[in-house]
């Protein structure tokens, strides 16, 4: 019933068959990393037709083989661009932040004589760098024996005037609860919040471009970087060289974290694995030249 | 208050050196003696179309992942017939970690690899053979399932046409299947290609 | 009595489909991954009592893999058989010093991968 509904709004477009399904997430796992699972059908289904119809393709085996075979990979980012979703709130995936405070910064601490230094790599609006903040603040117990320099970068000048200022709305502060915002926010009108400027003036914020080599010259010595959710809309040559970019970035020893379902295995082998409480992190190695 | 601030962004001391100055310095500087030199001189040395055979000849004998990796992004941003030239030794090599590299690095340049592709499948070395079956596997060509056909209706090694077959089983379509329908009648006494060319069959089905 | 569960890692799809169906009709639990790093991945994640692992795949190759494994002190002896279309000795020599259990050479026979992997699991034969 629910196909025939779907199919009346689309008009006629048929949806896929479950074996298309299956490939096309196969697909689409390989090359990006990742995975659609049968809950995602429709938000799957609905977008493919979409490319389907916006790429001038007849039907799901015409447009399987463009993407398949067009060299130049433009629909595939085309694909890419409308499977992800943009959506950033505070504590977005926190148990990295957990692990972040219950292992990885332990580590360091226990490595480094020098400030541990950690990057937020695109830092959008700033609350991915303002999370790992409270969450330092609010779990690390040894978090005043040592020093924590956080950096946070994006390409768009506009969402980094956004973060500097600091101010949010409630659909951005869903995952705090009320101790948290009371803790760390000035309440504005118009249901609007405004993080304390301790915490905002603790952040470096400030422009870069993955993919140019001298604009990643600035950021040396980092400990992790939290580079979530932005490396699934590169194409391959430019994905090569951003990864390349933060293992020159980061010291010997130095994680990275990538987005929920995001995986090294599509991208670079000069990372390595490790398992840190339910989550996976990418370390750069310790004799990593 | 544990957390403080120091400001990179605005710093111009930390702008990196090595940034596209001579190409022959750079050259040399491929073989200096940090990584971190090394990475950047090939880095620079990716907008030198003339760069490409001494890149490659670098990347046979550098040992760091590191390094490698950065020559073989820029032999791929290169994307010529001179970084093809000279990737297709590594087909060859022993080291397992620059064949498959390579490998990947060609499946980047399918139209510049194109010329190569049939003597490749013809090559005296099975191994070869393998390799640019894999490539071929990769290959965003439109050509590819064609020759992929061939290799299953001609080749003598079955783990060559093994390979083939995992390249149909991504790439293949209806033209594809008589020649995966006569492959086990080619090595009976295999059950893997009984089984693989089942499966290939039945993912071409599907799209 | 539960299954003992299997990782099996190797680039092409087809190979993975094939052990699947003959660990699986042996009593396995398989698990899939397409590289090093996914295997990698997955052996951390994971308990699985035997580790299949193909030497040539795309990032990172077996050996790598294997020695990567052997360096995590939970994956130390898990009983790991590596795979390749290579049969001279170096080869051979080489998995075993990365810290592989067994060698064996493409293609595969049933008999074969079921026999070795009852006896690396400690699975009675069904």
């Amino acid at each position: 019933m629910e196909a025939l509904l779907r199919a009346a709004d689309h008009d006629v477009q048929p949806a896929l068959s479950p074996e298309q399904f299956a490939r096309f997430c196969d697909f689409f796992y390989h090359h990006t990393g990742i995975l659609f699972g049968e809950s995602k059908r429709y938000f799957v289904e609905r977008r493919v037709l979409d490319r389907i119809r916006a790429s001038g393709s007849e039907d799901f085996r015409d447009y399987f083989a463009l993407i398949r075979f067009d060299a130049s990979g433009r629909e595939l980012q085309s694909l890419v661009n409308a499977m992800t979703v943009n959506e950033t709130y505070f504590f977005r995936e926190d148990y990295q932040f957990a692990a972040l405070t219950s292992d990885v910064l332990p580590y360091l601490a226990g490595l480094r004589q020098r400030p541990i230094r950690i990057w937020s790599l695109p830092c959008s609006t700033g609350e991915e760098p303002y999370s790992i903040a409270i969450a330092i603040l609010e779990n690390w117990n040894d978090a005043d024996e040592h020093a924590i320099e956080i950096h946070a970068s994006d390409i768009d000048s506009e969402v980094l005037a956004q973060a500097r200022a600091g101010i949010y709305g409630q659909r951005s502060l869903q995952r705090l609860s009320a101790q948290l915002r009371a803790r760390y926010f000035t309440a504005l009108p118009g249901e609007r919040f405004r993080l304390h400027e301790a915490i905002r003036s603790s952040i470096d914020f400030g422009p870069v471009n993955v993919v140019d080599p001298r604009s990643m010259a600035r950021y040396r010595d980092m400990d992790v970087v939290f580079c979530r959710n932005l490396l699934i809309y590169f194409d391959d040559l430019s994905r090569r060289q951003a990864v390349e970019a933060i293992y020159e970035s980061l010291a010997p020893g130095g994680f990275v974290f990538l987005g929920h379902s995001e995986s090294m295995s599509r991208m670079s082998s000069l990372f390595q694995p490790r398992k840190v409480s339910d989550s996976i992190v990418y370390q750069k190695p310790l004799d990593g030249e | 208050m544990p957390l403080v601030r120091a400001d990179r962004a605005a710093d111009p001391s930390a702008e990196g050196h090595g940034d596209s100055g001579d190409p022959h310095a750079l050259l040399e500087e491929l073989y200096a003696a940090e990584a971190s030199r090394r990475r950047a001189a090939a880095r620079n040395l990716a907008m030198y179309p003339h760069a490409a055979p001494a890149l490659c000849a670098r990347l046979v004998v550098e040992p760091a992942a590191s390094v490698r990796s950065v020559i073989f992004t820029a032999l791929i941003g290169l994307r010529s017939d001179a970084a093809v030239q000279g990737l297709l030794p590594c087909l060859r090599s022993e080291d397992v970690a620059l064949r498959n590299a390579a490998i990947e690095a060609l499946g980047h340049m399918p139209d510049v690899l194109e010329p190569y592709i049939r003597s490749l499948l013809e090559d005296d070395d099975s191994d070869v053979r393998i390799f640019a079956v894999n490539v071929l596997g990769a290959l965003a060509h439109a050509q590819a399932p064609r020759w992929l056909e061939a290799v299953l209706r001609c080749d003598p090694h079955v783990n060559v046409c093994a390979a083939a077959v995992e390249g149909l089983a991504e790439l293949g379509d209806q033209e594809s299947r008589s020649a995966l329908v006569d492959l086990p009648g080619r090595f009976p006494d295999e059950p893997f290609i009984a089984f693989a060319t089942k499966a290939a069959l039945a993912r071409i089905g599907t799209v | 009595m539960s299954h003992k569960r299997i990782l099996v890692v190797d680039d092409a799809l087809t190979v993975r489909l094939f052990y699947r169906d003959v660990l699986e009709r042996a009593g396995f639990e398989v698990t899939e991954a397409g590289n090093g790093i996914e295997g990698l991945e997955r052996a951390l994640g994971d308990h699985f009592d035997l580790l299949l692992v193909d030497i040539n795949m795309p990032l990172m190759d077996g050996y790598e893999m294997v020695r990567h494994l052997r360096e995590d002190p939970g994956l130390h002896s898990v009983p790991v058989v590596a795979i390749s279309t290579e049969a001279k000795d170096a080869d051979v020599e080489r998995a075993y010093r990365a810290g592989a259990n067994v060698y064996m050479i493409k293609p595969v026979r049933p008999a074969r991968l079921t026999h070795t992997a009852q006896l690396l699991t400690g699975a009675r034969a069904s």
